[in-house]
């Protein structure tokens, strides 16, 4: 397929940070899993809640291979774009999707930024529009900073005939 | 200024209708009953009734408006003061409405929808006199189109009337639309509103039952019936008979005077025998257009034209949309009303069709929903007519796939200046046409499935409540890639407004 590659890309930091939120997710998701082994042990459940949990253990391994490998796909498929007119969003790794939006119809932007994206100085950026709102989910802090206000500037400008 | 004083009759009118059910149940059928929760609900209930009152009187007292230099100002609330501002030029459309109710004193009901986003974002006037609601309809419009005409002369050179001419707007209105007998005929079946006497029977049987003293009698009487081949003929034919006049004079009611007109800048729409309403929305305002046919409709050749506009729909008035011009427009009508009302909008009829691949990628695709609808047959085993599990599931499997053949035969599009139409759907087809600069955002996507078929698709956003989505599925590459470059250059038609903040 024809790749539709935008001029700027997530910050080289992204699969990484990815890598170390998923893995504490899914270390979250196996201790879980654990405590209802012990559960069910304990109050004899039914078996049918035995065999619910080796299939959920199952999914999470898989999950986890998987999270190995996602960071850096995901990565490469993201890029992103803007100058006066419109905010271009390009990502997807099996579905691709490239989202144009006029700057003038933006209505918010947010920048945040969790615990895990600190240790790896990065930040992420929320952009609303009327009907809808998208995640730029890693820029070095300097560029998401720079970013947010040039978004701010634009989307200040009203369109006659609203 | 206060509301109008019959205000509060029209609310307690509304309350005595609103709980007239509830109290025959408490009053009257179990008027014997010693059941603590009825005994005591009879307490609570007059309880209701009589704080419900006293708010009632109390809220006109503080109920306020004002306007000042093109901004309504409304103040309500009893404990907790409430004031809001409503500028003029924010107001979408304009409704009014005249109810058995408000006829018996001749008077009338206005509401300004506006495209605010908060809670409290229309301006209500549940009783008003005739002359003060137009009086306020053409304060509002005057105010509105110098605004407009000012701000926005290049955008819209149409629009630049000098303002006398819109305050005495009512005699330049031409008429477009007014219903034939004939129309109405072919919508009074295509509705299925003679459907509509089985949720009233039964509502009534019901309603009855506890009246009938004999219960048993009459199911003897019931037993008798059945007994005798040509009286379930006369009974059956009888019924029919009953629900087609009772559906025909349902649609002649609603639909049998209706009028939509429009002068330079405003669409008018005015409808209805029993309660009449009055709709106005201004032209500028409209983000784009949907015509709606469903399977019935297509056969009878008569369509559905909605506007798509950013007010948000009345829901006290559920059973009429407000967005709809006329649900049951022949087809022909429908174009050339949507020609004349907003000249703007050109509707072509060469429109591109989509590849044969996109007749395999659409039958190839999996439904989840088939998939979780089977899985749950399987486990329920349902014994429907007779009729194992697995036959539902294959019957289901052909109602999607025959919705997706017809979705492929339907679907066409086309592109022009600053304007784009397409038409799609399966059983029920729509066709939507919007102009570039009504967009609010434009996305292109593609599956692994798509790109290997070098198809994509592409979605719209439009200004709405809540948001106008479209998708168009399964487009030549080449043509995605062409709407998507169409939309770059959106900024030729869209103007920024100068406005230092």
């Amino acid at each position: 397929m024809k790749e539709i590659k935008l001029e700027n890309s997530l910050s080289p930091m992204f699969p990484k940070m990815r890598r170390v939120s998923e893995l504490i997710g899914n270390i979250i998701g196996l201790i879980v899993i654990g405590i209802f082994f012990w559960l069910q042990h304990y109050f004899e459940w039914p078996m049918w809640v035995y065999w619910i949990l080796v299939g959920l253990v199952i999914l999470s391994v898989i999950g986890i291979i998987w999270s190995i490998f996602e960071p850096t796909y995901l990565y490469r498929s993201w890029s992103y774009q803007y100058d006066d007119e419109y905010l271009q969003l390009s990502y997807g790794i099996f579905n691709r999707e490239w989202v144009t939006v006029p700057m003038t119809k933006i209505q918010s932007v947010t920048t945040s930024q969790g615990p895990i994206m600190r240790r790896y100085h990065v930040r992420s950026i929320k952009v609303e529009t009327v009907g809808s709102s998208h995640v730029i989910p890693a820029l070095e802090e300097n560029v998401a900073l720079a970013l947010r206000e040039k978004i701010a500037e634009l989307a200040k400008l009203k369109e006659v005939d609203e | 200024m206060r509301f109008h004083p019959l205000t509060i009759a029209f609310r307690i009118y509304q309350l005595v209708k609103s709980n007239f059910f509830f109290a025959i149940l408490l009053f009257v059928f179990n008027r014997e009953s010693e059941f603590w929760l009825v005994k005591y609900g009879r307490y609570v209930f007059l309880l209701y009734i009589l704080l419900r009152l006293i708010y009632i009187i109390t809220a006109w007292f503080v109920e306020k408006y004002e306007w000042k230099d093109r901004v309504f100002h409304i103040h309500k609330g009893i404990f907790v003061k409430q004031s809001s501002t409503i500028p003029f030029s924010r107001i979408q459309n304009v409704t009014r409405k005249t109810t058995v109710f408000h006829k018996v004193f001749g008077l009338t009901s206005l509401t300004f929808e506006t495209a605010m986003d908060g809670v409290e974002d229309a301006i209500h006037y549940e009783v008003i006199t005739k002359k003060h609601a137009q009086d306020l309809i053409d304060l509002v419009k005057a105010k509105q189109d110098s605004h407009t005409s000012n701000e926005s002369q290049y955008e819209n050179e149409l629009q630049a009337q000098p303002e006398e001419e819109d305050s005495i707007s009512e005699t330049d209105r031409t008429i477009h639309f007014t219903p034939e007998r004939k129309d109405l005929w072919k919508a009074s079946f295509t509705s299925l509103s003679f459907l509509a006497i089985i949720p009233i029977g039964a509502g009534l049987l019901d309603y009855a039952e506890p009246l009938i003293e004999d219960i048993d009698r009459f199911e003897g009487m019931f037993q008798l019936l059945l007994s005798s081949s040509w009286l379930i003929g006369i009974l059956i034919a009888f019924l029919v008979i009953v629900a087609v006049t009772f559906g025909v004079a349902r649609t002649f009611i609603r639909y049998g005077k209706y009028e939509i007109s429009s002068d330079d800048t405003h669409i008018y729409i005015d409808r209805g025998v029993l309660n009449e309403s009055y709709f106005a929305i201004e032209k500028n305002k409209i983000q784009g257009l949907e015509m709606e046919q469903t399977f019935l409709k297509r056969l009878f050749g008569l369509a559905e034209v909605k506007l798509i506009s950013s007010a948000k729909p009345n829901i006290e008035d559920g059973s009429l949309n407000v967005n709809s011009l006329y649900p049951f427009l022949p087809v022909e009508k429908a174009y050339q009303l949507i020609e004349e009302l907003l000249p703007i909008y050109q509707i072509n009829s060469r429109l591109e069709r989509l590849p044969r691949i996109a007749l395999w990628l659409r039958l190839l695709r999996p439904s989840w929903f088939f998939v979780i609808a089977t899985i749950v047959l399987f486990f329920i085993k349902p014994d429907f007519l007779h009729i194992t599990w697995w036959v539902w599931s294959l019957i289901l499997l052909c109602i999607i796939l025959l919705n997706r053949v017809l979705d492929y035969i339907h679907t066409r599009y086309v592109v022009t200046d600053d304007q784009i139409q397409w038409w799609h759907g399966g059983l029920t087809s729509r066709m939507f046409i919007t102009k570039r600069k009504n967009v609010v955002e434009m996305s292109y996507s593609q599956s692994r499935l798509q790109s290997h078929f070098n198809v994509a698709s592409v979605s719209t956003i439009n200004r709405s409540t809540p948001i106008h989505v479209e998708i168009i599925q399964d487009i030549p590459l080449g043509f995605a890639m062409g709407i998507i470059e169409w939309y770059f250059k959106r900024r030729e038609d869209v103007e920024i407004e100068n406005r230092s903040r």
